[in-house]
């Protein structure tokens, strides 16, 4: 994208005022998303995002620049743009650029641009006639299908040079179920670091039955009760309350400054002894797997909590410099738009020993949080809060009937200390992960587990 | 590669490769933001970029495409890639290509006085939210946002009818939080400012109010568990019709995802309530004078005195309800298709100021924070269940802090159950879908999970 000749010239004027260390980010994505609603095709668009990021830091202090003009004069103009913001005098010389061999561990077959639209189309249309298929009460179903062919590279003033390509498809389903003046809907949205084989791996006529099937579940569902008590959560994007709930709050963004509660407690039991998670970006061909991160560095499997003890942060390059620790390969941003920081790649629960049917029989009451919808959290408090997209009521042992508009509200860190049994059926699910460095695509996960006591939220009181 | 050069060469290729109907939709904006940690600056950000949005007409359906590079390599992809995704639509819609309204309002939402604010002056200004929030009370233990930032953007609409409009506005925003430790006890408080009028910041004052926020939470407890006399604040309150705002729009009822859908006419809010698109509102976050389709952008009660008197319409969805446009066509970015948006979009404020209504509440709670809107509210079944802080209230005064809560109710509900409503009518950070003001809501019952 860039020659070597230019990258060198662009990170010497960003340091040429004081800053310690330079990076380029250059990146050339094409996108696609095509969107399908009652089986017909209202919009495709397809595009490219071209730009360059500039960063540059001096001690902890960072500043950022970014242009989609990259011709050498403005590149230049704008690295002397960043520059600007810092004092100081040239402490770098020169620059001695080598190139990092990437190890590609995530297969592309089936490449987007290759696909036709009518493709692309035609599996949009399976997953149609699937999910309206399905039952009588589905008023409404809504597809779009997502892909993207991110094309980066990376350069910094250490004389790191790297390219990586990642492409990443996903197909997701909306669906809505009416029952007289009341409507409920169902979501499931698969993706994957991988091209368009991917629906060659996959039954998306079986996703999009599901997203069907939740949705009139909950339409035919009573109020969940409201109250304190056990919360069992299922596998796979019921993962989404750690990632939200204690993920955020590992990341260096807000451990670097203090701000998270699990800041300085390295080695200490911060949660159940049956926990055990991982943040792990090198699973090949998952949704937020990524050859090496943004910054240009290796993904790797970070341990965070084993046994219920506090292991390891995700750290990015700058609070690296801050916590007096080594990067972890979890630098990220959504695009050239954004400077990169800690962000989560495929962040789970670890497989325990129970079985779900064990989990349940042996639970007195207990609402049963089937799928989770999204959830938010305040990274300083921990304070978390999530929607439970398909819920049960658990009594005596038994699931006893369909439940909707249930929430669930508490703080990560006394969550992670409640969970009293874990299941063996470790699943994982897509999400896109929104925080200052951008939207990306991250993958959450874990078996299913029940929690002692979470404060239920809904329009019902407890019966 | 100029912007209306590139449009002439665009609309030649694009018309050798047969598209009949072609737009250009191009934003390009001018950001620079600095945060402000333990009085150095921490992150410190500029940029201008933007991109070049295309849609043209191919066999009778319309394509999408975009770039953000303006070379020859640009033009070809956004012909043919507009070209191939006009082959793929089966939506049988008819869209418009619009020529020009026969005129235009002159909307005010440029402060040139805005451009003569240094980044000193604003690098200053982050510096003394910070200072300002540690001094304003001891139990402040970090301040982990002091930020200011300031925007400039040029919107351009041209297309083969002979449209060709452009737009520009900037504005300023500054936000501080503050993290409030009282022995294992956590806090935090945030305010964020607004406005295209750097007159209006005040950084001391900005700091003060978020450390209150934050230090008035201390020792909460959750409630007990039942219905509560609830007055949203005015913050509450405008995220709420935030998050809600979707079903005011014809696109959303066209697809069956409103259940407002038959309620034209129809009383569906308590009289006293009117609620407001005005994009000609001086200095407003998302004025304009012209919608995403260059149709001329009006002013317009979308309920008024509880009546539903309009939904929010484009060119496509008034045509299929035989009506005009509302002016509310909008593109979320120039990679986005057209959609439907609300400009600077209110509930008209009433005549209780916030202090007369906690009076009026007597007995009940006030929310002044939710959590979760995004996860915790159905825009299709208007249902919400969100975690909240707030205050009981007893006797028509503040008795304590409340967190640990969740408040839960319906949108559709809530508009027929407004008691009273507020004088503190404020808007919040214009975003993708318009810019959003509320005064705070005294409403008659909600259900509350606590305890």
């Amino acid at each position: 994208m860039l020659t070597e000749r230019l990258i060198t010239d662009v990170l010497l004027a960003a340091l040429s005022t004081g800053g310690d260390f330079a990076e380029i980010f250059a990146e050339d994505t094409y996108n696609t998303a095509i969107r399908m609603i009652k089986g017909k095709v209202e919009e495709g668009v397809t595009g490219r995002d071209y730009g360059v990021g500039i960063r540059v830091f001096q001690g902890t202090k960072s500043v950022y620049a970014y242009t989609n003009d990259t011709a050498r004069e403005n590149l230049m103009k704008v690295a002397m743009e960043a520059a600007a913001a810092l004092e100081g005098s040239h402490r770098v010389g020169s620059i001695v650029l080598a190139r990092l061999a990437v190890e590609k561990f995530n297969p592309i077959v089936m490449e987007p641009g290759q696909v036709t639209q009518k493709e692309k189309v035609g599996v949009m249309r399976k997953a149609h006639e699937a999910a309206s298929g399905y039952h009588e009460q589905i008023s409404q179903v809504t597809v779009n299908y997502l892909d993207t062919d991110q094309n980066v590279l990376i350069a910094n003033s250490e004389g790191l040079v790297a390219e990586d390509r990642r492409v990443r498809t996903r197909l997701s389903i909306h669906a809505v179920a009416t029952k007289g003046a009341e409507k409920q809907s169902g979501f499931y949205g698969p993706g994957r670091h991988m091209g368009f084989e991917f629906f060659d791996k996959i039954d998306i006529e079986e996703y999009a039955a599901e997203a069907a099937r939740i949705a009139v579940t909950m339409v035919n569902a009573d109020y969940a009760p409201s109250g304190k008590y056990p919360v069992i959560i299922h596998n796979e994007f019921g993962g989404v309350i750690f990632h939200e709930a204690c993920g955020h709050s590992l990341e260096a963004t807000s451990v670097a400054k203090g701000a998270s509660v699990f800041a300085g407690k390295l080695g200490q039991q911060v949660a159940s002894e049956l926990v055990t998670a991982v943040d792990d970006g090198t699973i090949p061909n998952a949704w937020g797997s990524q050859n090496i991160d943004d910054e240009g560095r290796k993904t790797q499997r970070n341990v965070l909590i084993e046994n219920g003890v506090l292991k390891g942060y995700l750290i990015d390059k700058l609070n690296a410099r801050r916590m007096g620790m080594e990067p972890t390969g979890n630098g990220r941003r959504q695009s050239y738009k954004f400077a990169p920081t800690s962000r989560m790649t495929n962040t789970f629960i670890c497989a325990g020993e129970s079985t779900v049917d064990e989990i349940i029989s042996n639970t007195e009451y207990a609402l049963f949080a089937k799928r989770m919808g999204g959830g938010s959290v305040n990274p300083a408090t921990g304070e978390f809060n999530f929607a439970v997209s398909e819920g049960y009521l658990i009594r005596n042992g038994k699931i006893e009937k369909p439940v909707r508009g249930a929430t669930l509200i508490g703080q990560g860190a006394q969550i992670l200390q409640k969970i009293d049994m874990v299941a063996s059926n470790l699943a994982t699910g897509q999400g896109m992960c929104g925080s200052i460095s951008g939207s990306i695509p991250t993958d959450v996960g874990q078996p299913t587990l029940r929690v002692s006591e979470i404060t239920v939220g809904g329009r019902k009181e407890a019966d | 590669m100029k912007i209306r050069e590139f449009k002439e060469r665009v609309f030649a290729a694009g018309a050798k490769a047969g598209l009949k109907d072609m737009e250009i939709y191009v934003s390009r904006s001018q950001i620079s933001t600095v945060r402000v940690f333990e009085s150095e600056i921490d992150d410190y950000s500029v940029s201008d970029a933007g991109g070049v949005g295309f849609r043209a007409r191919y066999g009778g359906k319309v394509g999408y495409s975009y770039v953000e590079a303006l070379d020859e390599a640009s033009v070809e992809l956004l012909t043919s890639g507009a070209k191939a995704n006009a082959q793929i639509i089966d939506s049988d819609d008819e869209v418009f290509f619009f020529g020009g309204s026969p005129s235009y309002p002159e909307v005010e939402a440029f402060n040139t006085k805005l451009k003569d604010v240094s980044t000193e002056e604003r690098i200053e200004y982050a510096k003394k939210l910070e200072a300002a929030a540690l001094e304003a009370d001891s139990r402040v233990s970090m301040v982990n946002y002091a930020v200011t930032g300031v925007s400039e953007e040029e919107v351009y609409l041209a297309n083969t009818k002979g449209l060709e409009r452009s737009f520009v506005k900037n504005g300023a925003y500054s936000f501080v939080a503050a993290v409030i430790r009282d022995g294992e006890e956590v806090r935090t408080g945030g305010k964020l400012i607004f406005s295209n009028d750097w007159g209006k910041f005040d950084a001391e004052k900005q700091a003060r109010e978020a450390v209150a926020e934050g230090v008035s939470l201390l020792k909460a407890q959750t409630v007990n568990s039942g219905n509560y006399r609830t007055l949203f604040r005015y913050d509450v309150a405008r995220e709420i019709l935030q998050t809600f705002a979707s079903v005011f729009s014809a696109q959303q009822v066209q697809r069956g995802l409103s259940l407002l859908e038959g309620k034209l006419g129809r009383k569906i809010a308590v009289p006293q309530l009117t609620l407001v698109d005005d994009p000609l509102m001086p200095h407003g976050g998302a004025s304009m004078p012209f919608d995403g389709e260059g149709v001329a952008a009006k002013t317009k009660n979308v309920i008024e005195q509880g009546h539903l008197k309009t939904f929010l319409h484009n060119l496509k969805t008034a045509k299929k309800d035989g009506l005009e446009s509302t002016g509310n066509a909008h593109r979320f970015s120039f990679k986005s298709p057209i959609g439907i948006a609300p400009a600077n979009f209110y509930i008209k404020p009433g005549g209780r100021s916030y202090t007369d209504l906690i009076a009026d509440l007597d007995n009940g709670l006030i929310i002044i924070d939710v959590q979760g809107l995004h996860s915790g509210a159905d825009p299709v079944s208007g249902d919400f269940s969100l975690g909240a802080y707030g205050y009981l209230v007893e006797k028509g005064r503040i008795a304590r802090p409340v967190d640990q809560i969740t408040v839960a109710g319906n949108f559709f509900e809530l508009l027929e159950t407004v008691e009273e409503i507020g004088s503190d009518l404020e808007f919040g950070a214009p975003g993708y879908g318009g810019q959003i003001g509320s005064p705070s809501l005294l409403v008659e019952n909600m259900a509350i999970a606590g305890s």
